[in-house]
């Protein structure tokens, strides 16, 4: 009896145990280190599931800059060349060669890298006929560039270089020679024309479009991108911000109709804040974004070639991006308000923006549609993955490349299943291919039930496929009440279609009721005879 | 002649904007259950509307369903109102009492709350693009209304018309005035048992020792 006993507590035990030993590996995982989440209909935060995940870091080191000072090394600068980033203010990939070029800002340098992220290439400065920072061997330095944009010219087939020379006031286009040598182009100067009245020049961000025009973003010009044609000349301004209208500014609108011509020289002009970034997609569209905190209006633009924006609220769309409320963080004390800082348009449209100050990516399809929420800044830990000074993102495939100045480093995010599942869903659903897309979004629910855009997705494959009423549910789940309205004008045709008979007979039946009981009452006949009315 | 059951008086004084009211007085008609009945439905009204509004038009916070706010918009501000009135105009040489101006403003309410609940029905079976509709139903509701009340409580308190449009802007002053005071009574009491409720706590902690 007591022998079976303890056999017995030796069994439940050993089963325990291995039992803890099962659960204790299988919760071995390594978590993101941000948590996701997406807005619905009222703007809520909702919790998702992480779309992306860390792949890794990239050091100084981890891209062999050691090379550059190794004399032996084809790469070879100087014997103090840094191995290590230094305030890199931008980061920019070239689909048609596959190599990243990186602004090592703080070394005044360029880095030119491979898809691993090894160094290909380092230019401090480009031979040429210019006069600016000439050093005793000819060559011309650069002075903290702050923005480097590099595009194939559809002329000549060459591959050119623009880089924003910021503190040198100059922007220039260059070819490369070889690894550390570049040959200058075309220089841009200040624009000597009254209509440029700013006292500076400082480019710090530098785009091309396919006829080599040259857009530069100046700081403290907030008139809109400097533009500048193939040949170096001044051509205008482009694409300013407007001034968003608060209490303030109107207030001091009113102010200035009734304020003598001294107090109106003395009032705060009411000026646009000048973007932060551009960024220009295949189709020559170019986006800006725009730092300062409060700016819901011009956050993120999207420039046709006039310079208008084509994503405008004022005419009655609701685009939001970035973060929707300001967010408290009780360890720093600290009010974080989004401060987008970086934009990027992947080849497939998508668009990553970039918030400097939560360390967030704002990832959004090419309809402006939430796609996810990923990254963050960490003040407390230097956790892979966490930002302290993101400056620059970059798209490549299914991978994101996030340039931390701060940190010295590009962390790579690859996307997880979820991710890949969503953006295979979205490409359909944005061609308009909604039936193709449905196995996508089935997948997505089962792995995030709460991921609103799936359910429209859904119920637009419905409202495809001739499935009304299912249409219907999937709209309301995701609270999509434009596309219910849609839905439902279909599931009434139909419900009338197929009811149209018994419709039409409880019609005719009740005219003809009220027909008989009308003629009755002409006639003076009763049928239900009121004993009250007899009482009288 | 007139000789209606309360219903019918109901009837007769909806239909009837002009001289329902007067005829109502005159008869010394109205019924009190009847105008409870009334208040009860206009806070069912709201209940439904915003519950069982078509989807498409359905623009409230589906999240949180909180009745208070209803019945404040409702019950509470008819119940204001009547007593708003009932002061002004008794100061005002008004012939009201209480309980009739209770029975006539909520007789006027009634367009308002049958054309509801139809915009309600209406919304269930159309499309955006036919809001119209609806929208016509609402303000016709809200518009009949206004007018019935203005009857009515120029008929209650004999008013003419232009001493009735003074009394009801002074209505809505003194609803306001009332609310006011019944906050800051709300919050002043609820100061108080705060008090009394510390004043507890510490005599409990010295028992205790």
């Amino acid at each position: 009896m007591s022998r079976n006993k303890i056999s017995l507590k030796r069994m439940i035990s050993a089963a325990l145990a291995a039992g803890l030993a099962l659960t204790m590996t299988v919760t071995a995982f390594a978590d993101e280190p941000y948590t996701a989440y997406n807005y619905d209909y009222w703007d809520d935060a909702i919790p998702s599931q992480s779309a992306y995940r860390v792949e890794k870091t990239v050091t100084g080191a981890d891209m062999g800059l050691d090379r550059l000072s190794d004399p032996s090394d084809p790469l070879y600068i100087s014997d103090d060349a840094p191995a290590k980033l230094s305030d890199a203010k931008d980061l920019f990939y070239d689909q048609d060669n596959d190599t990243f070029w990186v602004c090592d800002s703080g070394n005044n340098r360029i880095l030119r890298l491979d898809t691993d992220l090894k160094v290909t290439g380092c230019y401090t400065g480009f031979t040429g006929s210019t006069e600016i920072s000439v050093g005793e061997d000819g060559k011309s330095t650069f002075l903290n560039p702050n923005g480097i944009y590099v595009k194939k010219s559809i002329f000549d087939d060459k591959l050119y270089v623009y880089i924003a020379d910021t503190d040198n006031s100059r922007a220039v286009k260059c070819t490369v020679e070889s690894g550390t040598e570049m040959t200058l182009v075309q220089e841009y100067t200040k624009p000597d024309t009254k209509l440029y009245d700013s006292e500076t020049f400082n480019p710090s961000k530098i785009l091309a479009d396919k006829a080599e025009n040259i857009y530069v973003v100046c700081k403290s010009v907030n008139t809109g991108s400097v533009q500048f044609n193939k040949d170096g000349e001044f051509q205008g301004f482009y694409g300013a911000n407007r001034v968003e209208v608060t209490a303030a500014v109107i207030a001091q609108k009113l102010w200035r109709k009734i304020a003598s011509n001294e107090q109106i020289s003395a009032m705060t002009r009411n000026v646009p804040v000048e973007y932060a970034n551009f960024d220009i997609d295949a189709d020559g569209f170019i986006y800006t974004v725009t730092e300062a905190a409060n700016t819901t209006t011009d956050a993120v633009k999207k420039l046709n070639p006039a310079g208008y924006n084509i994503w405008d609220n004022a005419v009655g769309d609701e685009y939001s991006f970035g973060d929707v409320a300001s967010e408290y963080d009780s360890t720093t004390n600290k009010t974080y308000k989004c401060r987008l800082t970086d934009i990027c348009v992947s080849d497939n449209g998508t668009i990553n923006v970039l918030d400097y100050e939560n360390g967030r990516v704002f990832q959004y399809d090419k309809l402006c549609n939430l796609l996810c929420i990923f990254g963050t800044k960490n003040s407390t830990s230097d956790q892979a993955g966490s930002f302290l000074g993101p400056n620059a993102i970059e798209a490549r495939g299914n991978e994101v490349y996030i340039l931390d100045g701060t940190k010295n480093d590009i962390t790579v995010y690859t996307e997880t299943t979820f991710g890949n599942v969503v953006h295979r869903a979205v490409l359909l659903y944005d061609e308009g291919r909604y039936s193709d897309a449905r196995a996508d979004w089935e997948e997505v629910i089962k792995r995030d039930g709460g991921y609103a855009m799936a359910y429209v997705g859904l119920g637009k494959a419905c409202l495809n496929d001739g499935e009304y009423m299912k249409a219907l549910d999937y709209f309301k789940t995701a609270y999509d009440q434009d596309d219910y309205d849609k839905a439902f004008k279909y599931a009434r045709e139909e419900w009338l279609r197929d009811n149209f008979t018994v419709i039409m007979i409880v019609i005719i039946v009740l005219i003809a009721l009220l027909i008989v009981k009308a003629v009755l009452k002409k006639k003076g006949i009763k049928l239900i005879k009121r004993k009250k009315k007899e009482g009288n | 002649m007139y000789e209606f059951t309360p219903v019918g008086w109901l009837k007769h004084c909806v239909f009837h904007p002009v001289e329902g009211f007067e005829d109502l007085r005159w008869k010394k008609q109205g019924s009190m259950k009847i105008s409870m009945l009334i208040v009860l439905f206009l806070f069912i009204a709201m209940v439904v509307d915003r519950q069982l509004t078509g989807f498409q038009f359905n623009d409230s916070y589906v999240k949180v369903f909180n009745v208070v706010p209803l019945i404040v918009q409702s019950v509470v501000y008819f119940f204001t109102w009547v007593l708003g009135n009932w002061a002004i105009c008794t100061l005002l040489d008004g012939e009201g009492t209480l309980k009739k101006i209770c029975i006539y403003s909520a007789y006027s309410l009634v367009p308002y709350i049958v054309c509801t609940f139809i915009a309600v029905i209406f919304s269930n079976v159309l499309v955006q693009d036919e809001s119209i509709w609806i929208t016509a139903i609402q303000y016709l509701g809200i518009g009949w209304s206004v007018i019935l009340m203005v009857q009515a409580m120029r008929a209650v308190h004999q008013y003419s018309f232009g001493k009735t449009l003074a009394s009801i802007i002074g209505t809505i002053i003194a609803m306001l005035l009332i609310l006011f005071l019944a906050i800051l009574l709300l919050s002043l009491f609820q100061q108080v048992y705060v008090f009394g409720y510390s004043v507890y706590t510490e005599i409990m902690y010295r028992i205790r020792g």
